[in-house]
């Protein structure tokens, strides 16, 4: 108790940010003597490390946070000045002339130059309370955020960070087992604490696993995003407009379609504040997945029975394979059900059928007659194939049910080519082939070669005009030869074909071995999503949302005259970026980007303003280039400062990789807004230090 | 860059090409008389098929992997697969059987734009067996027209005599080598070959093998 009130009040009077009042009490929790206390604190403030420091002992500071806040409301003196407090806010923000900022941590920022004891004061609260409110996404908040014409930028960047920090990490497990950070850095020291207290930090981390999918908040966005019912995550799409564009530009960057589960997937995980969150929410889901599987019930927010549309994420493709499968599955039930039925039946016709032939004839099932006379049931018959009749029998000819191709992503369609390249084997084509003419032959008895061809592969007969007369096709006296014959393709010695038909065996496709193993692909999908590598997972959400958002801001900037030249430069931006491989070293662009069109549309006449200063910037320069090469340029200079940081050596990684992207961050800033830094200026040290902040919020 | 891999002679380029039409038109007869200036008659491909080629156009070597599919209906999905990602298509019908040329509008051109994934591959209307001229069904401005139509180039062949069967390649590939995007995916694939020479030399060897 007075020890906490004595921290409290020391960090009050000088001042220090709660990230280093955190670390404080990291630091004491290792008991070192005041020696080393102060040697470590030292460094540790210099070199802005206080997140990492922090990460190991996550749950223990947040209940120190709540303890906190207890703390912070046995003070009643300061309720007194609660509306000069709200006025000085009010004073703030009617002066920055903003939206106003979301994310608190941005606003404890922003409040620094105006800084005294009692709003100070009041910003800690303000700040500990929305890190306990917010710190999980929730059903009501992401509803909420429907309201919005976009997803909010802020959703975007969070992927964004992710995708950054996510190809540093060796895989997802590896971004759970991380005590918090992301960097390289913070991975080392924080393998060195573990190396200290192992035990504990393991038995912390399983709690926190477990905490985190049994969270009622968790819980619920799960429901709400397997819900095939529910209207979650549905905003206003004008459909009518640009229904071509609507469904066109998502397949231009590669991403999912507007209102997929990949789409609202992305939105869920945008919203979660650290990487390690967004790792353990994707698990839950892949779990949701197996039980959905499992249960044989479709996935929601993607369709029951289309092959993978290869112009989408490979993640949406695989979506789609995991539900055609179910309808597969679904179907090869009702054929064999079917299939038993009929055999029972005809069965039970046969000993009927002993007595009176006539009632064979009226039951459902079907039959072909043998030149012999003799009845044998067709197995596995679809419909008559037109008008054909069996070379041989005269009986009609039925297409059979066959047996459906592979369903191939594009991965594995790559690992199938390589396949075919390496060994010459045409093994998928004959095994077809062979099904095709055993399912033939069971709906067909009595049928020989030639009948198959004729169905199978009509070019390759030819009729002779003497078979189209009734009275010649029932002479069983006339020679096979006169009614027509195979191509002389078709004819030629060692022909494949041939061989095959003479291995075939009349065996319905229901029950043949499968072509396509719907067992082997799910599980090997699901496998995948658990190795899933993190930068490919955020990659495809943050397309997929890029895409949404762009969806659905076309129709409404389209029409307008001052807007809709930004817009199309924005976009064919973003689609001369998407199709590129290198994601990584563009997701800063693209949220750039992605903030224009937002402002767009939330902010008209700010985004208005920066459009003319562009112009005026251009027009003082005396080159006349177009908003799009502005853009260009701004961001293409981003990505060779990221292309240099990235290069940099390991050990100055973090610290100079931050210094060189504020510094980037804050050049583009200014290209943007022209001549009036004192204005635009002051956003830009709140947002970077927003996404610098981010990480300790946990 | 000039590059080379394992045992394969050095190229320059490596381009995936698809030849797609009605069953019978001639498309495998046309591949082999490209490779090897046979004639003779051939089986009915089963599923997909392909063989290899290294040529010089336009001052380039350029590596033409050629996936030969099978027209059948059946075989229909299972080749769609093959449309990914290549560079070069050929829609073959025979010049005898207005019914092949009628296809490759309704049907065979909806494939290529269902399955293709890229947007600046080039496209060939070929009409084969213009050897049997007495049985022609097909005028050379009805082809041209439909050429026309669908945005690419016609050439009337003859597997049989190899009349403008090289023609038909090497016009392929050069519009491929005019498409800087096609270009770049051309040059990416060589590049990606080399760390793996084994396995491409073992690719090479057996593209001669295939029958």
């Amino acid at each position: 108790m007075e020890e906490e009130q004595q921290t409290f009040v020391s960090k009050a009077r000088t001042a220090f940010h709660s990230a280093a009042a955190k670390a404080e009490r990291v630091l004491l929790d290792f008991k070192s003597d005041r020696e080393d206390h102060d040697k470590q604190s030292s460094p540790n403030t210099f070199t802005g490390q206080q997140p990492e420091a922090e990460s190991p002992h996550t749950d223990e500071n947040d209940s120190k946070l709540h303890s906190e806040s207890k703390h912070i409301k046995w003070r009643p003196p300061h309720l007194g000045i609660k509306q000069d407090w709200q006025d000085k806010i009010k004073n703030i923000r009617r002066g920055r002339k903003e939206v106003e900022d979301t994310d608190k941590v941005g606003d404890a920022s922003m409040a620094i130059p105006f800084y005294d004891d009692n709003l100070y004061l009041l910003n800690v609260k303000n700040d500990l309370e929305a890190k306990a409110s917010e710190a999980m996404p929730s059903v009501e908040g992401l509803t909420a955020a429907t309201k919005d014409p976009i997803p909010p930028s802020s959703v975007l960047k969070q992927l964004a960070i992710a995708v950054e920090a996510g190809s540093k990490a060796k895989s997802m497990k590896d971004v759970i087992a991380s005590p918090g950070g992301s960097s390289p850095a913070r991975e080392r020291a924080g393998l060195s604490l573990s190396a200290v207290k192992a035990l504990v930090l393991r038995e912390k981390e399983d709690k926190l696993t477990s905490e985190f999918t049994s969270n009622e908040k968790v819980v619920q966005l799960i429901n709400s995003l397997f819900d095939p019912e529910g209207d979650f995550l549905r905003r206003k799409i004008d459909s009518n407009l640009e229904e071509t564009a609507m469904t066109s530009l998502p397949r231009d960057i590669h991403g999912a379609p507007p209102e997929s589960l990949v789409v609202k997937l992305a939105e869920i995980l945008g919203n979660y504040k650290t990487l390690r969150k967004m790792a353990l929410f994707w698990c839950r889901v892949v779990a949701e997945l197996r039980k959905l599987w499992f249960e044989e019930q479709y996935l929601p927010g993607v369709p029951q029975d289309e092959i993978p549309d290869l112009k989408s994420c490979l993640l949406y493709q695989q979506f789609q394979v995991i539900n055609c499968c179910i309808s597969r599955k679904r179907f090869r039930i009702i054929a064999t059900e079917s299939l038993d039925s009929m055999m029972m039946q005809a069965n039970s016709d046969i000993k009927e059928s002993t007595d009176c032939s006539a009632e064979a004839s009226a039951s459902p099932v079907l039959y072909a007659r043998l030149n012999s006379g003799e009845l044998v049931l067709r197995l596995g018959a679809d419909h008559p194939a037109g008008d054909m009749t069996l070379l041989e029998t005269g009986e009609p000819v039925y297409s059979p049910i066959t047996q459906e191709g592979p369903l191939l992503t594009e991965d594995l369609i790559r690992e199938t080519e390589e396949f075919v390249l390496r060994t010459g084997s045409v093994g998928a084509g004959c095994s077809q082939l062979l099904s095709d003419m055993q399912a033939f032959k069971a709906a067909n008895p009595g049928c020989i070669l030639e009948d198959f061809v004729r169905w199978h592969s009509p070019p390759d007969w030819t009729d002779n005009e003497a078979s189209t007369e009734d009275s010649d096709v029932f002479d069983s006296g006339e020679p096979l030869s006169a009614r027509g014959q195979l191509s002389r393709r078709m004819q030629k010695e060692g022909n494949l074909w041939r061989e095959l038909w003479e291995t075939s065996k009349p065996v319905p496709a229901v029950k043949q071995a499968p072509l396509f193993d719907e067992d082997l692909a799910v599980e090997g999908i699901l496998n995948a999503f658990e190795e899933m590598h993190p930068s490919d997972l955020f990659g495809q959400l943050f397309v997929s949302l890029l895409g949404l958002g762009f969806g659905i801001a076309e129709p409404m900037l389209s029409g307008n005259s001052d807007f809709s030249k930004l817009f199309y430069d924005c976009k064919e931006y973003i689609i001369t970026a998407c199709q590129n491989n290198k994601l990584n070293e563009k997701v800063d662009g693209l949220v750039q980007v992605y903030e224009t069109v937002e402002k767009m549309l939330l902010n008209p006449e700010e985004a208005l303003k920066m459009i003319k200063q562009t112009e005026e910037s251009t027009t003082v320069t005396g080159e006349p280039r177009s908003p799009f090469k502005r853009l260009s340029l701004i961001f293409g200079g981003k990505d060779k400062l990221l292309r240099k940081s990235v290069s940099k050596d390991q050990t100055n990684d973090e610290e100079k990789s931050g210094r060189q992207s504020f510094s980037s961050f804050f050049d583009s800033k200014s290209s943007l807004f022209g001549k009036k830094p004192p204005k635009s200026g002051s956003p830009s040290p709140s947002e970077k230090s927003s996404i610098d902040t981010g990480w300790p919020v946990v | 860059m000039s590059s080379s891999s394992g045992q394969s002679s050095g190229y320059d380029l490596s381009f995936k090409i698809l030849l797609i039409g009605d069953s019978g038109v001639g498309k495998s007869s046309l591949l082999v008389s490209f490779i090897s200036s046979s004639v003779e008659d051939l089986s009915p491909t089963i599923g997909v098929d392909f063989k290899i080629k290294t040529l010089t156009v336009g001052g380039k070597r350029l590596k033409l992997t050629i996936w030969d599919t099978a027209g059948q209906e059946r075989f229909r999905t299972l080749n769609s697969s093959y449309y990914r990602k290549a560079q070069g298509i050929i829609l073959v019908y025979d010049v005898t059987r207005r019914e092949t040329f009628t296809n490759l509008s309704e049907v065979w051109s909806k494939e290529v734009e269902l399955y293709s994934t890229n947007q600046d591959c080039v496209k060939i209307l070929v009409g084969n067996k213009v050897d049997r001229d007495t049985e022609r069904a097909v005028s050379r401005e009805e082809g041209l027209a439909l050429a026309k139509e669908l945005g690419c180039l016609l050439l009337e062949c003859s597997a049989k005599t190899r009349e403008n069967v090289e023609q038909c390649f090497e016009e392929l590939a050069l519009k491929i080598m005019e498409a800087p995007s096609l270009l770049e995916e051309g040059s990416t694939a060589v590049k990606r070959s080399v760390l793996k020479p084994k396995q491409e030399s073992q690719a090479s060897q057996n593209g001669g093998c295939c029958s």
